[in-house]
């Protein structure tokens, strides 16, 4: 999530508001791998149902392109459009500057994300 | 005052009496824990390890699985079935190109869906510094299968779950 958060930083997550509502787009939240010791930071892109592709580093939403000020560092990714899937929203971390093959993006189950980044 | 002196000595002996019997029988979840704590400890490397340490881990990795064990992990083209040699020599192939590694298992989570089959679900942490002294830093999901063999918790089955779908 460079250079929004650091690597090795604390952070506080706040699980709280989404007992009520759904991650929205541009979200920071913490996803979990099989327990909560292990978390990524990764920001919220596009939502259930929608449509999402990158052309030459910009993000595409149903086909609109989305305006994204956290990404600073230049970025070259084309990735095909694919929809995401029901109960999932498509998760990528601010960093795009490294190649597409070796960042860890993609959807992920909502059931997956514990919470909002707060600082 | 002597009274409670007693007591105290009896709770120590019940105490020591529990910790012994834990310690000589473990748990088969501590048995299969162990198998993720010994995998964690010989594939993990430090800089100054030598050549005869180096094929001892490989060997004793090897160990940890079963004569054929399923391998399915997508991002590393590395699936189907392997034979317990091709996972040691796998193994010294990927540690020989690292010059320090540190591999943490956490989140273990065990359950036992047949009398000799062990499931475990965990997330595992690799991270380290290739020989061309590139930072590594993987995390993944894994589901693991054992199955006892000879009183020996062996893997038959080693799976990488997508939390991240591209």
């Amino acid at each position: 999530m460079e250079p929004t958060y650091h690597d090795g930083g604390v952070n506080f997550c706040w699980r709280f508001p989404y007992l009520f509502s759904q991650p929205k787009r541009h979200d920071v939240v913490a996803v979990r791998f099989a327990g909560s010791k292990v978390m990524l930071l990764k920001r919220v892109i596009a939502l259930e149902g929608e449509q999402v592709e990158f052309r030459n580093g910009k993000l595409f939403v149903d086909g609109r392109e989305i305006e994204e000020a956290y990404v600073r560092y230049p970025c070259h990714w084309n990735l095909s459009p694919r929809q995401v899937e029901k109960d999932c929203v498509y998760l990528v971390g601010d960093n795009r500057s490294m190649p597409m093959e070796s960042h860890h993006f993609g959807q992920a189950s909502k059931r997956r994300i514990m919470g909002v980044i707060l600082w | 005052m002597v009274k409670i002196k007693y007591l105290f000595i009896a709770a120590l002996i019940v105490i020591l009496g529990i910790a012994m019997v834990t310690a000589v029988f473990p748990s088969e979840e501590r048995r299969v824990k162990k198998q993720f704590r010994l995998l964690s400890e010989w594939v993990s490397k430090s800089t100054e390890e030598n050549a005869f340490t180096m094929l001892q881990r490989m060997k004793d990795i090897g160990g940890l699985f079963d004569a054929h064990c399923e391998l399915r992990v997508p991002d590393q083209s590395l699936s189907g079935s392997y034979t317990r040699e091709e996972i040691s020599t796998y193994a010294g192939s990927a540690r020989s190109q690292a010059s320090q590694l540190d591999l943490k298992f956490y989140d273990l989570q065990v359950v036992f869906p047949g009398k000799e089959v062990a499931k475990v679900t965990l997330t595992a942490r690799l991270t380290g510094r290739s020989t061309a002294g590139e930072r590594m830093d993987e995390t993944r999901e894994l589901e693991c299968l054992l199955r006892r063999i000879e009183k020996k918790w062996l893997f038959t089955q080693i799976e990488v779950i997508e939390v991240l779908k591209k």
